[in-house]
């Protein structure tokens, strides 16, 4: 089947019910996403599609042809990726990194849906878990892209 | 003063005999062997009987209830529960001791058909004998020839009974199944194919769905057994799940479901509508998934002729798709959703194909008895093994990352989003849930039917 993956045209070889991840990091070779769970709890492996944050260790990639997806390679392709990582590498969120292409492509979705998130909907939209707690510093980074100057950390 | 004919002491001695007489006979029949057309019959045991009684097995899943997990097939030890305690089921492997290594084919015949065992003692219709015994005389023997020639003996006797005296006496059975069995074998609609009729003869004899899927009376009796009734597979709450209506009914039935929907969905435990979870995976596991394509095709002709009721469901569009815009709604369950079952099941409640199913239209989220998706909920799903391979997607359990509000809060907004027209979910019944599906509380459930 083919997917469309940081606006290049992919022809995989996979099963129907495949997450989008195995593709990505076995397949493709692109590992930035991340495997956390495996079960739609923890958010480390999001990507976009169509601009909307989706775990892709449980999208089935018969689901997602015709579709746009983007990775963290890809992100600051996006004005608003560009913007996330900067603000992202300015307040120097990450600790170990393993939850941060995740903890990225959520901020991007966000800003996407809403151009300023009050606290109330990044409270609401950040739910990605990050092992290291750098939670302060997610909030701190989006406070600053939402036009709010923030406690600085 | 005149004399009469007969003085009251007589006859009061007639009415004792005539009451002895009555005694006697009745006592005869609650403790007669029934005649089985075996009796005097010489087995039979060819290879080809013997492979189509394992297929007989399959269809009747014997083993769901006569084994353990951990255990040898068929050594039974499952503990059932009745209204009146638990019963244990027995040991069915062909052990001389503690199985049923010394049953005649007659003996057997009567076990299976008429819930008698050799001893004259009447079963418990846990053991599914009113569907039983539509069963074929051909299937019987071929039973016999797999279970005495096929299946390895174990010495391991069963279990006793906590079933008190005089509630543990057995034989005014004999009498529930003058009531509440029809004492025949399938009986040929001539008016119907040959197809729908081996349908027909699958679903209401070895398959027994109707032991989960029909509602059962005050005697515990499944109310219809057949296709003529309209409460036959009308649907049924056991053990915590509630086994849907298997009729045409539109919303709470399988109308939407096309005769391929159905046939995948007993071949290969899922289809666009739904995937098996709840007591049903065990029922594909074991059972379902082994049947021939034909048997499965007739299987889903004869379900889709059965008559159903109610207006079908009418998919209205997601009015919240986003974690921002469920904060904003003020929904209750609303953001739960998004953030907690939106990544699988989807923003718009639509599933992912036959991969992971949609709530939105699921029969589960129709209706007025909540209990299956408060139990997924709390609980997760089972493995589904279809061909060897287990599935990928598996609902996992819920019950400690969300509370008892929470879980009836989001199940509410299922329940009522993208067109669903189930009732709304009480705490108090997730609260109850979780305690009986806890095996550490004080009043687990104890499983009537596998
Ligand atoms: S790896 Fe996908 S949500 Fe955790
Ligand atoms: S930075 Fe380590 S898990 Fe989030």
């Amino acid at each position: 089947m083919q997917l469309n993956i940081n606006g290049q045209t992919h022809e995989v070889d996979a099963d129907a019910d495949t997450p989008l991840l195995w593709v990505l990091r076995d397949n493709l070779g692109m590992t930035g996403t991340k495997f956390g769970c495996g079960l739609a709890q923890c958010g480390a492996c999001s990507v976009l599609v169509d601009g909307q944050v989706t775990r892709s260790c449980v999208t089935t990639v018969d689901m997602l042809e015709g579709t746009e997806i983007t990775t963290i390679e890809a992100i600051e392709q996006d004005d608003v990726g560009a913007r996330v990582v900067e603000k992202w590498v300015e307040h120097q969120v990450p600790q170990c990194g393993y939850c941060q292409s995740g903890q990225v492509m959520a901020a991007t979705a966000l800003l996407k849906e809403v151009a300023q998130p009050t606290e109330e909907d990044v409270r609401a939209a950040m739910i990605n878990l990050c092992r290291c707690g750098t939670y302060n510093y997610i909030k701190a980074a989006i406070d600053d892209l939402s036009g709010r100057k923030g406690e600085p950390l | 003063m005149t004399q009469r004919p007969d003085s009251p002491l007589k006859k009061r001695f007639s009415f004792a005999g005539i009451a002895l007489i009555i005694l006697a006979g009745g006592g005869w029949f609650v403790t007669r062997l029934p005649s089985s057309p075996f009796d005097g019959a010489a087995p039979q045991a060819t290879p080809d009987l013997i492979a189509r009684g394992e297929y007989v097995a399959r269809q009747a899943d014997c083993v769901a209830c006569h084994s353990l997990e951990d255990g040898a097939p068929f050594a039974g030890g499952l503990e059932m529960g009745t209204p009146l305690g638990s019963i244990f089921a027995t040991n069915i492997t062909p052990d001389p001791q503690t199985g049923i290594g010394t049953y005649t084919l007659a003996d057997f015949d009567r076990a299976l058909r008429h819930g008698v065992t050799p001893d004259r003692r009447r079963l418990y219709p846990a053991m599914p004998y009113p569907s039983y015994e539509k069963m074929s005389d051909d299937d019987i023997s071929a039973l016999y020839a797999f279970f005495m020639n096929d299946v390895t003996p174990v010495q391991q006797a069963a279990a006793q009974s906590d079933i008190p005296w005089p509630l543990n006496i057995r034989w005014p059975l004999a009498l529930w199944n003058v009531v509440f069995t029809t004492g025949q074998t399938y009986q040929t609609d001539p008016d119907q194919s040959e197809q729908w009729n081996r349908g027909a003869y699958l679903v209401e004899g070895a398959g027994h769905c109707g032991s989960c899927h029909t509602p059962r009376g005050m005697a515990m009796n499944e109310q219809g057994l057949d296709s003529s009734d309209p409460d036959f597979l009308s649907g049924a709450l056991l053990d915590g799940w509630f086994a849907p209506s298997l009729r045409g009914d539109g919303a709470a039935g399988i109308g939407r479901w096309s005769e391929d929907d159905l046939f995948a969905f007993l071949s290969q435990g899922r289809n666009d509508h739904a995937v098996v979870f709840g007591s049903m995976t065990e029922a594909f596991n074991n059972s379902l998934q082994f049947m021939t394509d034909d048997d499965l095709r007739a299987i889903s002709v004869y379900l889709k002729s059965l008559p159903g009721q109610g207006p079908g469901w009418q998919a209205q569009p997601a009015t919240v798709t986003s974690l921002v815009e469920a904060a904003q709604s003020g929904l209750p369950g609303a953001e739960t959703y998004m953030a907690n079952c939106a990544a699988c099941h989807g923003r718009d409640g639509l599933g992912q194909n036959e991969w992971i199913p949609a709530l939105a239209g699921a029969t589960s989220s129709q209706g007025t008895e909540p209990a299956s998706q408060i139990n997924v909920t709390l609980n997760g799903s089972g493995r589904v093994v279809a061909d060897g391979m287990p599935d990928s997607y598996r609902m996992p359990p819920y019950r400690d990352r969300l509370n008892d509000t929470q879980i009836a809060e989001v199940l509410q907004f299922v329940r009522s989003s993208w067109g669903n027209t189930g009732t709304p979910v009480d705490t108090d019944a997730v609260a109850d849930l979780r305690m009986r599906t806890d095996p550490a509380s004080v009043a687990p459930i104890v499983l009537q039917m596998r």
